[in-house]
């Protein structure tokens, strides 16, 4: 492994803002999401805010509707898994849709 | 200790070697990496592919994190002849997406592995794991002030580059066929053995991600689109970010132009005059990405009409045929190839050019200009609206970048399409001396009728073009026997001798490609 000790190492693990009370379950610090808010401009928001997907905030979806669907995918709509977004980031990421407001440019 | 799993097993496994391999699982990956219930293994199942879900449903997930996890579950699956279908980041979409090949199959997620492990700003290579993504690495190009621009395919901001290169897939800029531009593999063996290519096998070497050949047989290729191997990190080039980028469009109005604007852009492709993985697009890819539904314009099932589809294009101001490049360099550099691309084009005597003046930030131009400078997102997902349902095949027949060539194909596809009440939703992505001509099979999955239809229309379309000496250069799980086929016996049985000797016990995705020992090759 020594040709790979250069000056840019390891810039994953970011941030390890989902930390849980306990070690048990989810490893949330094996996250690579910072925010709610992070995983809606990087994944979520290539769609939902361009018309390719419909609008999602504003709407006061239910977050419990919003993680079925990210995990069962709807039509068009991919499916996500548990290590593409484990079930901590993924529900701060419903909460964060479920009370944004509409994008500014919609109604 | 849960053991209520979605009642699936691999194949040839007895319930409690099943159950037995699990607990092995656990104890090297901990509860949490190994998913058995049905919901957990839901997010697996979502297929584009017309058959039932039934038959790519997984037995379990396993998701490793390190080289050893991957060397254990290897080990683990040898001993109890579990097959294990390996995913990277899973948005494969269109051609099996995250699910196995094969019913009963444990998947292999190693999303979890995403370390970027070394990006060299003076040399401009990368070396990542499987679960980096695109946008991962565009971030932390950003984030780091590393002034070197990414090539990718169009899912960019969640797919990454081990599995798109490890399935050959291709993207937009000048670096666009990544294999090409792949530079040093890590690969778990099916006997566990840590294999890397090229320079890679060296004590104390430096040149892994510089030099591709190493010495002796040169054998990365091996391992694309294939059952081999499991690739735990992957080698890359970056191009350097150049001070100048000028992405344009060709307008070109009837379908009829195809020939004569392949004849156009192979000379400026070929010298590298144009130095990006040139697109010519059809009207209907067009319409899609910048957001047009077909509901729009009509409900009656069955292919779009013709009078429909000049509706759409003179509606959204679009061309029959859309020629996308982009040039790069100094000031000076592109204005030199922009002077010559814009005398072939006076030549030519037809097109309109447009540049991102006067497109204005409008859609499709704008995603387009992102994919060939190298910015993700995900505007292309526009094709899933064209007809809706979730239903999308990729057809992609390599052919010449000859006009004659890509008019015949086109033809073809376009009249088995129709006849089968689809559309065509395509476009010829340029490289050096052939063609990459994807068509989006899209249909309607949540209607049976028309799911069906696909999937015989996805049949005559392999077949007719095999009759006329095309062939597919990747295709979903549904067809990888089938596509095996087109390239004769001989190849098969290479394949098959390989894979007897690297894995006899048949446990890396069985199936892959067509390479399965179950076959009689």
């Amino acid at each position: 492994m020594k040709a790979l000790k250069r000056q840019f190492m390891r810039p994953v693990m970011l941030g390890a803002a989902l930390i849980l009370g306990s070690g048990q379950a989810l490893a949330a610090d094996d996250s690579q999401w910072e925010s709610g808010e992070q995983i809606y401009a990087k994944v979520c928001g290539h769609c939902h805010e361009a018309g390719v997907g419909p609008t999602i905030k504003g709407r006061s979806l239910p977050p419990s509707y919003i993680t079925a669907i990210v995990r069962h995918g709807f039509r068009a709509m991919p499916a996500f898994r548990a290590s593409f977004i484990d079930d901590q980031a993924l529900q701060s990421v419903a909460e964060y849709i479920s009370t944004s407001p509409a994008p500014q440019n919609e109604e | 200790m849960s053991q209520q799993t979605n009642a699936v097993l691999p194949q040839g496994v007895t319930a409690s070697d099943f159950a037995a391999a699990v607990n092995k699982f656990r104890a090297l990956l901990g509860e949490e990496n190994v998913l058995i219930k049905g919901d957990q293994l839901t997010p697996y199942t979502k297929i584009m592919m017309p058959r039932d879900v039934a038959e790519n449903t997984p037995s379990a997930a396993v998701t490793a994190t390190t080289v050893e996890q991957v060397q254990g579950v290897v080990k683990i699956c040898n001993e109890y002849k579990i097959p294990v279908w390996t995913i990277s980041t899973g948005n494969n979409f269109g051609y099996g997406s995250a699910a196995p090949g094969q019913r009963g199959q444990v998947i292999l997620d190693l999303k979890k592995m995403n370390k970027i492990i070394n990006i060299d700003p003076d040399l401009c290579t990368a070396l990542v794991e499987p679960g980096v993504t695109y946008q991962q690495l565009y971030d932390y190009l950003e984030e780091n002030n590393i002034p070197l621009m990414l090539s990718f395919s169009a899912p960019s901001a969640i797919a990454g580059p081990v599995g798109n290169t490890m399935d050959r897939g291709v993207g937009y800029t000048p670096y666009g066929e990544h294999f090409l531009m792949q530079c040093g593999m890590e690969m778990v063996m099916a006997n566990g053995d840590v294999y890397r290519t090229g320079m890679g096998g060296v004590e104390g070497d430096n040149a892994w991600q510089v030099f591709k050949w190493g010495y002796g047989p040169t054998l990365d290729g091996m391992f694309t689109q294939a059952n081999y191997g499991i690739c735990t990190k992957m080698g890359f080039w970056l191009m350097p970010k150049p001070p100048v980028s000028k992405p344009f469009e060709i307008r070109f109005e009837n379908d009829t132009d195809i020939a004569e604007i392949v004849e156009f852009i192979r000379p400026l492709r070929i010298a590298q005059v144009i130095p990006n993985a040139v697109v010519i697009a059809g009207l209907l890819w067009e319409a899609a990405t910048c957001n047009t539904r077909r509901a729009e314009y009509t409900s009656e099932p069955g292919a779009t009409p013709e009078h429909i589809l000049k509706q759409i294009q003179k509606d959204k101001k679009l061309g029959a045929w859309n020629l996308y490049a982009c040039l790069y360099g100094t000031q000076e550099q592109v204005e030199v190839n922009w002077n010559i691309v814009q005398g072939a084009l006076k030549q030519l005597g037809k097109g309109t050019l447009i540049t991102e003046k006067e497109a204005g930030g409008t859609e499709p131009f704008d995603y387009r200009a992102k994919l060939m400078t190298g910015v993700p997102n995900l505007q292309e997902f526009g094709l899933y609206n064209w007809r809706g349902g979730g239903g999308s095949m990729w057809f992609a027949p390599v052919s010449q970048a000859r006009g004659s060539e890509c008019d015949k194909q086109y033809a073809l596809a376009k009249d088995i399409l129709n006849k089968h009440g689809l559309d065509y939703v395509g476009e010829f992505i340029v490289g050096w001396r052939d063609m990459h001509h994807v068509i989006d099979v899209l249909y309607d999955r949540t209607n049976d009728e028309e799911r069906a239809r696909a999937e015989a229309c996805f049949n005559e379309l392999l077949d007719e073009f095999e009759k006329r000496g095309y062939a597919v250069y990747r295709v979903n799980t549904q067809f990888q026997d089938r596509v095996a086929q087109s390239y004769g016996t001989t190849k098969r049985r290479v394949e098959h001798a390989i894979k007897r000797a690297l894995d006899p016990n048949n446990i890396l995705a069985p199936g892959k490609s067509g390479i399965d020992l179950e076959n009689d090759f």
